[in-house]
C-alpha cells in the first residue's frame, strides 16, 4: 500500500514536471559571447596570404538570419562560407518560413521570438511598429565605413520615411543596376522561332500566330501533347506570371499592382488600364482556341516546373528564378532547342516597353538587426564587412585560383571548369557558394567597377554573352542582336525612376490602403481568372463587373493614397 | 428541525474533509491536469481583451488603445466574412452528414463480412489514408481530377461526358471535391469507433432474431443500428461542436484562385486578414465569434439529444 502511494505521488510529480519542461527557453541557438567585441577599437589587421583583411575580432559566433522569401535551407558549409567564417568568425544560421509562409513574421512578432538578423521584405514596417529592429544610422556613422562607401549618396534612400527618417535596414538590391539580362518577360521556345524562320514577333498577335503554327505542325513533342502558353496562376505566382506580364505588355513599369506616372507621381490601380484589359482579353481568346494550358490556373508548382522541363511548353512568362532549374534540366537532357527566348512583346506596336527602365536604387528593404539579439554589434560589423570590397569580390567571384583567375590584362575571369558548371549544374550555387551570399546582403550591383577596373559582379556583357548556349547564340544572331535585352528599348533612352518601385514602399500594415491591396489582390486573382476562362463574348461584361467591384472596394481612394505615397517618396529622396 | 439541520451540516462538513482526506491521492493525481487546463486553456483567454483594443505588439495589452466594439462592427459589415462563414458551415455540414453515413455503412458492411482475415485486411487498408498528409492527398486528387486525369478519361470513355471537365476549376463543385476527398481519407478511420460499438452488441439478440426468422437486413435495421444509436449521437454532438473549427488545410491545398470564393474558410480568413496583416485585434474578434458559435451549437445539439433521451454529453 505504501509503495502504491509513493508511486502515485511520483506519478503526479512527473506529470507536473513534464508540463514545465516545455516552457524552458532554448538558448543554445544564440551564441555565448555577449557582444564584448563591441567596445574594442577596430585595429587594422594585416592581410593574410590571399590578401584578405577580414575583421579584427574573429571570436567564433553563430548569428541567425531569417529570410522571408527563402524556400529551402541554406547550408553554410560551402568554401565561400568557410572563408567568411575564417575572416569574420561568423557562422550564419539561415532560417526560412516553410512554403513562403506569409504569416511567419506576424507570428514571430506575436511570439516575440526573433533571430539576430532578419530580412523581412514587405513586413519590415511591421517589425518597426513592433519595435523589434534597431535603427542603424548611428552605427553607420561611427563604424560603417564600408557601408558608407558602398551606398554613397544613396544612404538617403535607405531611410524609412519622412516621419521616421531612421535607417533600419541595409539595402538588398545592387546599388548599380546595369541591365544585361531579360527576366520575367514573355518567352517563346527557340525551336518555334527556328521552325518559323525567325519571324518578327513584337505583338501578342504575332506571338499567338507563331505558337499556333508550330502547334498545328507538331501536335506532340517528345511523345506528349504540345502545350501552347503555360502559366503558373494557381497561387501567389499569379501576380508574377499573369498580372506582371499583363502590365508589362501594356507598357507599364513594374510598380507591383500600380501604374505610376513618374513625372507627376499620379498612381492608378493597374487593372483600370485599358491595355491590361486587352491583354487579359487576349488570354481569354487564347484559352478559347486551346493555346493556353487549361491547367494554368489549377496546377501545383511542381507540376508546372515538370511541364516546363519536359520541353513541350512553347511559351511561358516566368522569371529566371522560377525556370532556371527547368532550363538546366532541358540542357542536360539534350533538348537545348526547347529552351526559351525572351522577347519584347506588347499588346500593340505603339506601346513602348518599360522593361528596361532603370528603377534606380530602391533602398527600402533589406537585412535588419533585431533588438533582442545579444550580438547586435557583431551583426553590424558583419554586415559592414559584407559591404567591403574584399567581401563583394569573394561573394561574387569566389576564391582566386579556385574559382577565378586574373589574366594578363588584370581581368578577373571564372575558370573554365566554373563556367561550365555554372551553365550545366543546377546545384552550382549550392556547391560552390558563388552568388549565394549576394542577395539579400548589400551589393554593389551589376555594372559597378572596383579599384582594379573589374566589375564587382560576375555579370558583364561579355560574361552574359559567353554563357549563352549555342541555340541562344543562333537565335540572337538571326535577329542581329548581341544580348536578349537588345530587343528592348535601350536603358539610356528611358529616364531613371524617381520613386524607385512602388512595391517597395512602406505602407502601414493595418491601414485602409493595405486592406484594399489585400482584398483587391484576392478579388483580382479570382475574378480575372474566371473572366479568362470564360467565353470571349462574355469577357467585356465580366470586365465591367470587375471594374464596378473595384469601385465598390474604394479604388478611387486607394489611387489617391498611393499617389500621395509616390509624391512623398519622390520629395523625400530628391531633397 | 433546527437541530436536525445543524447535524446535517456538521455531518456534511465532516464528510467533505473526510472525503478530502480519503481521496487525497486521487486529488493529487488530478491536480496536474487541472493546472494544465487552467494554464493552457483559461489563462490565454486574457488575450480576448485584444479584440476590444487597437492592439499593437510594441505597446502590449496594457498600453494599447481601447476601442470598444469597433472590430466586431467592421467584421459584421464585411462581405467576405459572411462568404467565409457560409463556406465553413457548408463544408462541415456536408462532411458531417456524408462522413457519418459513409462510416456507419462501411462499419456495418465490414461487420457483416464472414472471413476474418479478409475483414482485417480491408479494415487496415481502408484506414491507412488517414495517415497520409493532406499535402500528398491534394496532389493525388489534383492528378485524378485534372482534364487529362483518370476520372475524366473514364467519364469520357463511358460517354457520360463529351469533353473533359477541369473539376478543380469549377467553383460550384469545390465543396463536393473537398467532401469527397475527405470521405476517401477518413471513412476507414471513423468506422473503427462504430465497429467497436457494434462488437459490443450482445450476440443473443441476433440469435433470438434469427429464431424469429429475421433476415440480415432486418437484423441490421432492428438490432445493430438501434444498439449503436448512443455512440452515433455522442459523436454527432462532438462533431457539431467543431462545426466552425475545420481548419483550412484541405481548402488551402485543394483550392486555387478560380474557386477562391468557395474555398475561403474562417480560419484562412483570420490568418490572411487578421494575423497576416498584423490586425491581431480583428483576428481575435473573429476568434471570439467562433467560440460563441461553437458553444451555442454544442448546447443546441446536446438539448436535442436530451429530448431523444439518449447519449447527451453534458
Amino acid at each position: 500500500m505504501k509503495k502504491m502511494k509513493f508511486t502515485a505521488v511520483l506519478l503526479s510529480l512527473v506529470c507536473v514536471g513534464s508540463a514545465f519542461v516545455g516552457c524552458g527557453v532554448d538558448k543554445s541557438a544564440t551564441s555565448n559571447n555577449t557582444g564584448e567585441a563591441a567596445t574594442e577599437t577596430v585595429a587594422e589587421a594585416a592581410p593574410d596570404a590571399d590578401g584578405f583583411v577580414g575583421l579584427a575580432d574573429r571570436t567564433p559566433v553563430t548569428l541567425t538570419l531569417f529570410e522571408k522569401d527563402l524556400t529551402e535551407d541554406v547550408e553554410f558549409t560551402d568554401p565561400i562560407a568557410k572563408k567568411i567564417t575564417e575572416l569574420t568568425g561568423v557562422t550564419l544560421k539561415v532560417e526560412h518560413a516553410v512554403g513562403g509562409d506569409e504569416q511567419a513574421i506576424p507570428l514571430m512578432i506575436a511570439s516575440g521570438d526573433y533571430p539576430d538578423m532578419i530580412y523581412a521584405k514587405g513586413d519590415t514596417n511591421k517589425l518597426i511598429d513592433a519595435g523589434a529592429i534597431i535603427p542603424l544610422e548611428d552605427m553607420i556613422e561611427e563604424k560603417g565605413n564600408n557601408l558608407k562607401n558602398l551606398y554613397g549618396n544613396m544612404l538617403q534612400r535607405l531611410k524609412f520615411s519622412q516621419e521616421d527618417p531612421s535607417i533600419y535596414t541595409v539595402g538588398c538590391y545592387g546599388v548599380s543596376t546595369a541591365l544585361w539580362k531579360s527576366d520575367g518577360v514573355m518567352q517563346i521556345q527557340n525551336a518555334v522561332l527556328k521552325d518559323q524562320g525567325y519571324p518578327e514577333i513584337r505583338t501578342i498577335d504575332q506571338y499567338e500566330a507563331a505558337l499556333q503554327a508550330y502547334k498545328d505542325k507538331y501536335p506532340q513533342i517528345e511523345g506528349q501533347d504540345t502545350i501552347g502558353l503555360c502559366l503558373m496562376g494557381s497561387d501567389w505566382r499569379w501576380l508574377i506570371t499573369v498580372g506582371n506580364v499583363a502590365s508589362a505588355a501594356a507598357g507599364i513599369f513594374d510598380d507591383g499592382e500600380w501604374a505610376i506616372n513618374d513625372d507627376t507621381g499620379e498612381a492608378k490601380y493597374k487593372y483600370l488600364d485599358p491595355n491590361v484589359k486587352e491583354y487579359m482579353k487576349w488570354l481569354c481568346h487564347m484559352n478559347d482556341i486551346g493555346l493556353l494550358d487549361p491547367e494554368s490556373f489549377t496546377h501545383q508548382e511542381d507540376v508546372y516546373f515538370a511541364k516546363l522541363a519536359s520541353g513541350r511548353v512553347l511559351g511561358s512568362a516566368t522569371p529566371d528564378w522560377g525556370t532556371n532549374n527547368a532550363k538546366q534540366a532541358l540542357i542536360s537532357a539534350g533538348l537545348e532547342e526547347r529552351t526559351m527566348a525572351a522577347l519584347n512583346i506588347t499588346v500593340n506596336k505603339d506601346i513602348e516597353s518599360q522593361f528596361s527602365k532603370d528603377p534606380g536604387f530602391s533602398g527600402g528593404q533589406g537585412i535588419a538587426i533585431c533588438e533582442s539579439s545579444e550580438n547586435k554589434d557583431k551583426a553590424f560589423e558583419f554586415l559592414d564587412w559584407m559591404a567591403s570590397d574584399e567581401a563583394q569580390v569573394l561573394t561574387n567571384w569566389g576564391l582566386e585560383g579556385q574559382n577565378y583567375t586574373v589574366d594578363e590584362n588584370g581581368k578577373r575571369v571564372l575558370t573554365d571548369e566554373m563556367k561550365k558548371q555554372k551553365v550545366e549544374d543546377k546545384d552550382f550555387v549550392k556547391k560552390t557558394g558563388i552568388g549565394k551570399y549576394l542577395y539579400p546582403f548589400p551589393q554593389r550591383g551589376d555594372g559597378a567597377i572596383d579599384s582594379t577596373g573589374n566589375y564587382y559582379s560576375t555579370n558583364s556583357p561579355e560574361q552574359v554573352e559567353a554563357e549563352f548556349t549555342a541555340t541562344e547564340k543562333e537565335t540572337l544572331a538571326k535577329y542581329g542582336k548581341k544580348l536578349w535585352v537588345d530587343f528592348f528599348p535601350a536603358r539610356e533612352s528611358l529616364p531613371v525612376s524617381k520613386h524607385g518601385q512602388a512595391w517597395q514602399f512602406s505602407i502601414p500594415s493595418d491601414g485602409d490602403l493595405a486592406i484594399f491591396n489585400k482584398k483587391s489582390e484576392d478579388y483580382i486573382k479570382q475574378s480575372v481568372t474566371q473572366a479568362i476562362l470564360g467565353k470571349p463574348e462574355d469577357f467585356d461584361a465580366a470586365w465591367d463587373k470587375i471594374l464596378a467591384a473595384l469601385d465598390a472596394m474604394g479604388v478611387q481612394k486607394a489611387n489617391e493614397q498611393m499617389t500621395q505615397y509616390t509624391k512623398d517618396t519622390i520629395e523625400f529622396w530628391n531633397n | 428541525m433546527k437541530t436536525n439541520n445543524n447535524t446535517d451540516k456538521k455531518y456534511y462538513k465532516a464528510s467533505f474533509s473526510q472525503k478530502l482526506k480519503e481521496q487525497k491521492y486521487l486529488i493529487a493525481m488530478s491536480a496536474p491536469f487541472v493546472i494544465w487546463v487552467l494554464v493552457f486553456k483559461y489563462a490565454p483567454l486574457v488575450g480576448w481583451l485584444m479584440a476590444f483594443q487597437d492592439y499593437k505588439p510594441a505597446k502590449g495589452i496594457l498600453g494599447s488603445k481601447w476601442v470598444g466594439l469597433k472590430h466586431f462592427i467592421t467584421l459584421f459589415k464585411e462581405e467576405q466574412f459572411y462568404q467565409a462563414l457560409t463556406n465553413t458551415l457548408g463544408m462541415s455540414i456536408l462532411a458531417i452528414i456524408f462522413g457519418t453515413m459513409c462510416s456507419i455503412t462501411f462499419a456495418i458492411l465490414l461487420n457483416e463480412m464472414r472471413g476474418v482475415k479478409y475483414k482485417r485486411i480491408v479494415q487496415t487498408v481502408s484506414y491507412l489514408p488517414h495517415f497520409v498528409s493532406w499535402v500528398v492527398v491534394a496532389n493525388i486528387v489534383g492528378q485524378l481530377l485534372s482534364p487529362n486525369g483518370i476520372v475524366n478519361e473514364l467519364l469520357v470513355n463511358a460517354h457520360l461526358l463529351k469533353t473533359p471537365i477541369n473539376f478543380l476549376a469549377v467553383p460550384n463543385m469545390f465543396w463536393g471535391v473537398v467532401t469527397t476527398s475527405d470521405i476517401w481519407k477518413e471513412t476507414g478511420w471513423n468506422a473503427i469507433i462504430y465497429l467497436a460499438a457494434i462488437t459490443g452488441i450482445d450476440m443473443q439478440l441476433y440469435e433470438a432474431a434469427k429464431v424469429d426468422g429475421a433476415n440480415r437486413w432486418q437484423q441490421i435495421w432492428n438490432i445493430t443500428l438501434p444498439s449503436i444509436r448512443g455512440t452515433i449521437i455522442i459523436l454527432l454532438i462532438m462533431n457539431i461542436g467543431g462545426l466552425v473549427n475545420i481548419g483550412f488545410e484541405k481548402q488551402y491545398l485543394l483550392g486555387n484562385n478560380i474557386v477562391a470564393e468557395k474555398s475561403l474558410v474562417l480560419d484562412k480568413y483570420i490568418l490572411d486578414y487578421g494575423i497576416g496583416m498584423m490586425r491581431y485585434s480583428y483576428g481575435t474578434a473573429i476568434g471570439i465569434f467562433k467560440s460563441v458559435v461553437s458553444i451555442v451549437l454544442i448546447w443546441f445539439a446536446n438539448n436535442l439529444a436530451k429530448k431523444t433521451g439518449e447519449g447527451q454529453l453534458i
